[in-house]
């Protein structure tokens, strides 16, 4: 038999390109889909939808299956049991995106396209479409999972329609598809509306706050889509064509100044998604009053879009090496320093807005946008290891971001609170809820061993070796706002005392944690093992152009310093044997106490008496950095929501004036004169 | 052989000769939807007081007989042209209608949208239609006088006719405006009043001057020796004239002060009736003298000047309005200007877009004030109206991502082609138009979907009771409408062709003039 399951699997799995010792892992699978395929159900029904799908395009198919999945969620969405179909949904997806063979293999067209009025809208995956399309539909995949069980039964409790939800994120997740895959500015521009306003939904949802938030997300996004849609028309203006073989012809043949107008549009319109300076101020209140499973799909893959659109117009069609060449009048600073200086602000900005937060989802929202910037400073660096490490970010921070706001909302679903005030002491209750916070700390605030070391190492590395010393200052900093505030998410939800309202707090249900836990073993694994993402990124780096990051399984090799985490890893488990080796060889031993039923300072300490405290948490650094917060952007965005209400309220006067024929006399007198 | 040849050619002969008549015959009959409506708003009152019942019948029958009509003649006589002197007396002396494509899809959507708006259709609550009863048959009777009187504007090949029914349009929307009777209509009616007697003394200057200038007011023959007559100041002052006059009811920026008020107090389905309808018509005569007359870049950029600062100011005072009518009309004013912006653009493509976006805004707004009908008020009390009308609700959301220009919608393309056209034009006013357009969109997204969300918020608990979801003619208007637009936004392509040839067909000036005066055959060979 040509195509049977056994044969896909197989297929899939040698796509993967995976280890020699997966092999007894695949024939486990290879086992059961044997017995499948030899019932009666398969060899009638199974086998030629098979064959069908076997036949298609394989880009098509990935459309299909995600069109698909949205779909059945359209007309399922209300089932009990749509939760566990979307997660079988994503998983296909998944396979199907695997099955393209894009990555290693050639750039592949779909075969659908669209023809409106002599323009035609097409589509093609190639590396970097095959980057960002895994990315997202792992997310979907995970979030699906989280929130296919007892999330949802609380999410319907609350009279929320589960059809809206499940809808919500298939709709991303096909609007991101047909985005990474975009081969044309129309294609991308369709994509681009499909993600803004699916992410919209997504946010809106819930009513009340989102809804507010998603509003003020609206008149960003639309604006960004604004600016892109000018650019869109100007490269049309001179290319006379739509495709990117000509846009890349028409940007080699434009001036100076008209780059210039392309970069501060294109790059404008994409910043906003992915949060840059100053267009950052809608992303927090967005993504952390999203539904709990749709926070954690936007907070880790959505502002990526905007990357993404920065990658393809900024990185790939102009070049940095062309962005070193435009001059920014009067100064010594070139474009590309501008948005390099533009994402390191990115990462500190918001990052030390993120440590006054007393709301565990909006500190880590606050996060992503400062993380959007360690990836945008990879890149503008522009060199093998630099790139590769800005693109990589993209994976590890997506895996943690994911894995933390998971557990926050974990905890949020049996506390009913993110409250850093109101919680604490859960580490007893919630241990391995826990644990993923404790692994998604460690990665985001880039610290060895897990993932986010790995590429936020590699941006450190390539800033000094490129002679940038002030740019990795200014990461440095943000670095240190991130360990911080971190410090005082784990501290405050799950270290101190515990309350009193908290004491039967069980632990995360199962379905929640699975998901959780497989993305804390990613985390680790990413870290211990970057070599296999390290590999996608150089087929990335590849196709757009760039210096290829000269990668091994244990992490990177250079003259002028290497980086080989499984060794690093090694030692720093060694050093902690050696230290449990020394605790509990001399006899270090521990009794467990309940938390209520405490004795300090020669008093024993009840529930009522509060000993420990994480109100106003880092009173005395906010006692001195404090001031430093201005609100200037907020200062900024109202003024410019006031200067709009100020012109439309002169605009309304005009149809207000008492005596309107006036104006038209003037208008008459106006025309009248300039014609004559 | 040899003798067969000639019974041939005589039975070809019989064959053409028949076709001929027919077509003239048929061609003759679109003169009806102007005329009936006309008679039958004259005989609405005497009927009225035969039988109510009849006369509340009459209306929706013209307008019928007048759309099949239209369709029929179409059908026909085929995509060519053809102009129609009445009487019998030949232009330039006669009066002329000039029916093309583009003048017989607006006449149908004349008599189709006065129907599909006939304002006492599917009346809502029974004690509405108690007190409805005794103004119903004047209603009626301004209802289908407003019908000819568009339907002429869209046909009529003289500039003296143009007029004409202009003014009774006005008149006719005068009493529509006030017809419910309320102390805001009045004065909103006043307004009006005022600016559209001024407008008229307006082009009645320019008509003056284009006579004194031409010594005719026929449209083709004004086309044969514009290019000698009316170029330089004179024949732009005399544009000028005429687009402060027509621009009146095409919404154009300064000209266009009554329109809030009016549409705010007005009945829901007479504002749709003039958002969408009669403002189209009024651009129409003004893109009919652009092409035709006023061949000259200058009077392009008139144009597109009032369309940037119509779109300008009504996105803005949209983004401050607090109740939804006020909201459509500013929208409204808005998207008028954004026709301006697309017809101001050189040759096929600008007239193309331009006819795009009229058809888009007219089958976009009037089913939103067609939703409006009950949504009146300010924009608080919609909280959680989808909860009532979910359906409503959710055609909202759609006709607004169209006028947004969210792909794949139809306005998207629209918006794309007018962007495009722009660009390809290049000079500083092009870009600022489109400058212009991206910025008055965002906003336009922003205030659409700060209502969207209200829609869909919790309801507040004893304001949901006061609020009725939208009559179920209104909903059904709209779910048409809806579908209109995204059958429309499927098949884009043939669409966007159709409209292609229909665009050529119009931009073709010597067309104009054979159609009207046509040639003797052997002159022509």
């Amino acid at each position: 038999m040509a195509t049977s399951p056994t044969t896909v699997v197989d297929q899939l799995l040698a796509g993967l390109h995976l280890p020699d010792g997966f092999d007894a892992v695949a024939g486990v699978i290879r086992e059961f889909l044997d017995q499948v395929t030899n019932s009666a159900i398969w060899t009638r029904y199974g086998q030629q939808s098979l064959e069908w799908l076997i036949g298609m395009n394989p880009v098509d198919r990935l459309f299909m299956l995600s069109a698909l999945t949205l779909l059945l969620m359209l007309l399922l969405g209300r089932l009990r049991s749509a939760g566990v179909l979307a997660v079988l949904l994503y998983g296909a997806q998944f396979a199907a995106l695997l099955s393209t063979d894009t990555l290693f293999g050639a750039p592949l067209a779909a075969a659908v396209r669209i023809t409106v009025a002599d323009q035609s809208l097409h589509w093609s995956y190639d590396a970097l479409s095959w980057f960002f399309a895994m990315i997202t539909i792992g997310t979907g995949f995970v979030t699906a999972w989280y929130a296919a069980g007892s999330w949802m039964r609380r999410y319907r409790e609350a009279g929320r329609s589960a059809r809206a939800f499940h809808v919500a994120l298939a709709l991303n997740c096909f609007g991101m598809l047909l985005l990474v895959g975009s081969a044309d500015l129309l294609s991308l521009f369709l994509g681009w509306e499909l993600v803004s306003w699916a992410s919209f939904l997504l946010m809106a949802l819930v009513g009340g706050p989102a809804a507010q938030a998603a509003l003020k997300y609206l008149a960003y996004a639309i604006s960004g889509a604004m600016l892109i849609l000018g650019a869109i028309a100007l490269i049309y203006g001179i290319s006379g064509s739509f495709e990117y073989d000509a846009v890349v012809a028409a940007i080699r043949s434009m001036t100076d100044a008209q780059v210039w107008t392309l970069l501060l549009l294109l790059g404008g319109g994409f910043a906003v998604k992915l949060g840059l300076l100053p267009f950052h101020l809608w992303q927090a209140a967005a993504y952390a009053e999203a539904p709990g499973a749709g926070s954690v799909f936007l907070g880790a893959i959505s502002a990526r879009m905007g990357l993404f659109g920065i990658i393809v117009f900024i990185v790939g069609m102009i070049g940095v090496s062309r962005l070193m060449t435009l001059e920014i009048p009067y100064t010594f600073m070139s474009s590309r320093e501008l948005i390099a200086w533009i994402a390191a602000l990115t990462i500190i900005v918001p990052t030390y807005t993120a440590l006054q937060q007393h709301d565990a989802r909006y500190l880590l929202a606050w996060h992503g946008i400062g993380q959007g910037g360690y990836m945008l400073l990879g890149l503008m660096v522009g060199d093998a290891v630099g790139s590769a490490g800005g693109l990589l970010h993209c994976f590890n921070y997506a895996i943690t971001q994911a894995a933390l706001l998971m557990a926050v909302f974990a905890v949020v679903h049996r506390t009913g609170t993110a409250d850093l005030n109101q919680l604490g002491g859960l580490v007893t209750r919630m241990p391995l809820t826990f644990l993923v916070l404790l692994f998604g700390i460690i990665s985001l605030a880039g610290l060895p061993p897990m993932a986010g070391f790995v590429s936020k190492w590699m941006v450190y590395r390539s800033l000094i070796t490129e002679g940038m010393p002030l740019l990795f200052v200014a990461a440095v900093v943000g670095t240190l706002g991130t360990i911080l505030s971190v410090y005082k998410l784990i501290h405050n939800i799950f270290l101190g005392q515990l309350r009193v309202e908290h004491q039967e707090v069980a632990e995360a249900p199962l379905s929640m944690l699975i998901p959780m836990l497989g993305l804390s073993a990613l985390i680790f694994l990413a870290g211990f093992i970057p070599g296999p993402a390290l590999s996608w990124v150089a087929q990335v780096q590849g196709q757009l152009g760039l210096p290829v990051v000269p990668w091994v399984l244990g992490g990177i090799v250079d003259p002028r310093g290497g980086l080989d985490m499984i060794w690093l890893v090694g030692i720093l488990m060694a050093g902690f044997g050696v230290g449990a080796l020394v605790f509990y060889g001399f006899g270090g031993r521990s009794r467990r106490v309940h938390q209520l039923d405490n004795y300090a300072g020669g008093h024993f300490l009840t529930a009522d008496v509060h000993y420990q405290y994480s109100d106003n948490f880092y009173a005395g650094l906010m006692h001195l950095i404090g001031p430093w917060y201005r609100g200037s952007f907020r200062w900024l965005e109202r003024s410019l929501a006031a200067t709009l209400d100020l012109v439309s309220f002169g605009a309304e006067g005009l149809y207000r004036l008492a005596q309107p024929t006036l104006l038209m006399l003037a208008a008459a007198v106006a025309m009248l004169a300039w014609v004559l | 052989m040899t003798l067969e040849l000639p019974v041939d050619l005589l039975f070809g002969l019989n064959l053409d000769l028949n076709l001929d008549l027919t077509r003239v015959m048929t061609a003759n009959a679109i003169v009806l939807p102007v005329v009936l409506p006309l008679l039958a708003a004259f005989l609405m009152q005497p009927l009225a007081q035969v039988s109510r019942f009849l006369a509340r019948l009459l209306g929706p029958l013209v307008l019928t007989l007048g759309a099949w009509i239209i369709l029929n003649t179409w059908l026909e006589v085929g995509p060519a042209p053809f102009s129609v002197a009445i009487g019998g007396f030949a232009a330039p002396l006669g009066i002329v209608f000039y029916a093309d494509q583009l003048a017989l899809l607006f006449a149908l959507a004349v008599q189709v949208f006065t129907l599909l708006f006939w304002p006492g259709l599917g009346a809502g609550a029974k004690s509405e239609v108690a007190a409805d009863r005794q103004r119903a048959p004047r209603r009626d009777a301004l209802a289908l006088l407003l019908a000819s009187a568009a339907t002429g504007l869209a046909l009529s090949g003289d500039l003296f006719n143009i007029f004409v029914f202009y003014e009774l349009a006005a008149v006719a929307s005068f009493g529509l405006v006030c017809a419910d009777g309320s102390g805001r209509a009045w004065i909103a009616t006043l307004r009006y009043l005022f600016i559209s007697a001024f407008g008229s003394v307006l082009a009645l200057v320019g008509i003056a001057i284009l006579y004194l200038q031409t010594g005719t007011l026929n449209l083709a023959q004004l086309a044969q020796v514009a290019p000698e007559t009316l170029q330089g100041p004179i024949g732009l002052a005399a544009f000028a004239l005429l687009l402060i006059g027509f621009g009146v009811k095409a919404e154009l920026f300064p000209l266009n002060a009554w329109v809030p008020e009016v549409y705010a107090t007005a009945p829901a389905r007479v504002s749709a009736l003039l958002a969408g309808l009669v403002s189209k018509l009024a651009i129409l005569v003004i893109v009919r003298l652009l092409i035709l007359v006023f061949q000259q870049p200058e009077a392009s950029q008139l144009l597109l000047v009032l369309g940037v600062l119509g779109v300008l100011t009504g996105e803005f005072s949209a983004w401050r309005a607090q109740d939804f009518p006020r909201l459509l009309a500013f929208s409204s004013i808005g998207q008028l200007g954004l026709v301006a912006i697309a017809f101001s653009i050189d040759g096929t493509t600008g007239i193309l877009a331009g006819t795009a976006v009229a058809l888009h805004h007219l089958i976009v707004k009037s089913a939103l004030f067609g939703l409006a009908n009950r949504w009146s008020g300010g924009l608080d009390a919609l909280t959680g109206a989808a909860k009532g009308a979910p359906r409503a609700a959710g055609l909202f959301v759609l006709f607004a991502l169209s006028l947004i220009g969210v792909p794949p919608l139809w306005g998207f393309w629209i918006k794309l082609l007018i962007m495009v056209g722009l660009v390809q034009g290049g000079s500083p006013l092009d870009l600022l138009a489109l400058g212009a357009i991206l910025l008055a969109t965002a906003v336009e997204a922003h205030y659409l979907f700060r209502v969207a969300l209200r829609l869909y918020q919790p309801p507040v608990p004893d304001r949901a009771l006061r609020l009725a979801p939208p009559a179920r003619w209104d909903t059904g208007v709209a779910y048409l409408l809806g579908a209109c637009l995204v059958v429309i936004s499927v098949a884009i392509t043939p669409t966007t062709e159709a409209l292609r040839v229909l665009a050529q067909q119009t931009g073709d000036v010597l067309l104009y003039i054979d159609t009207v005066f046509p040639q003797p055959l052997a002159y022509k060979e």
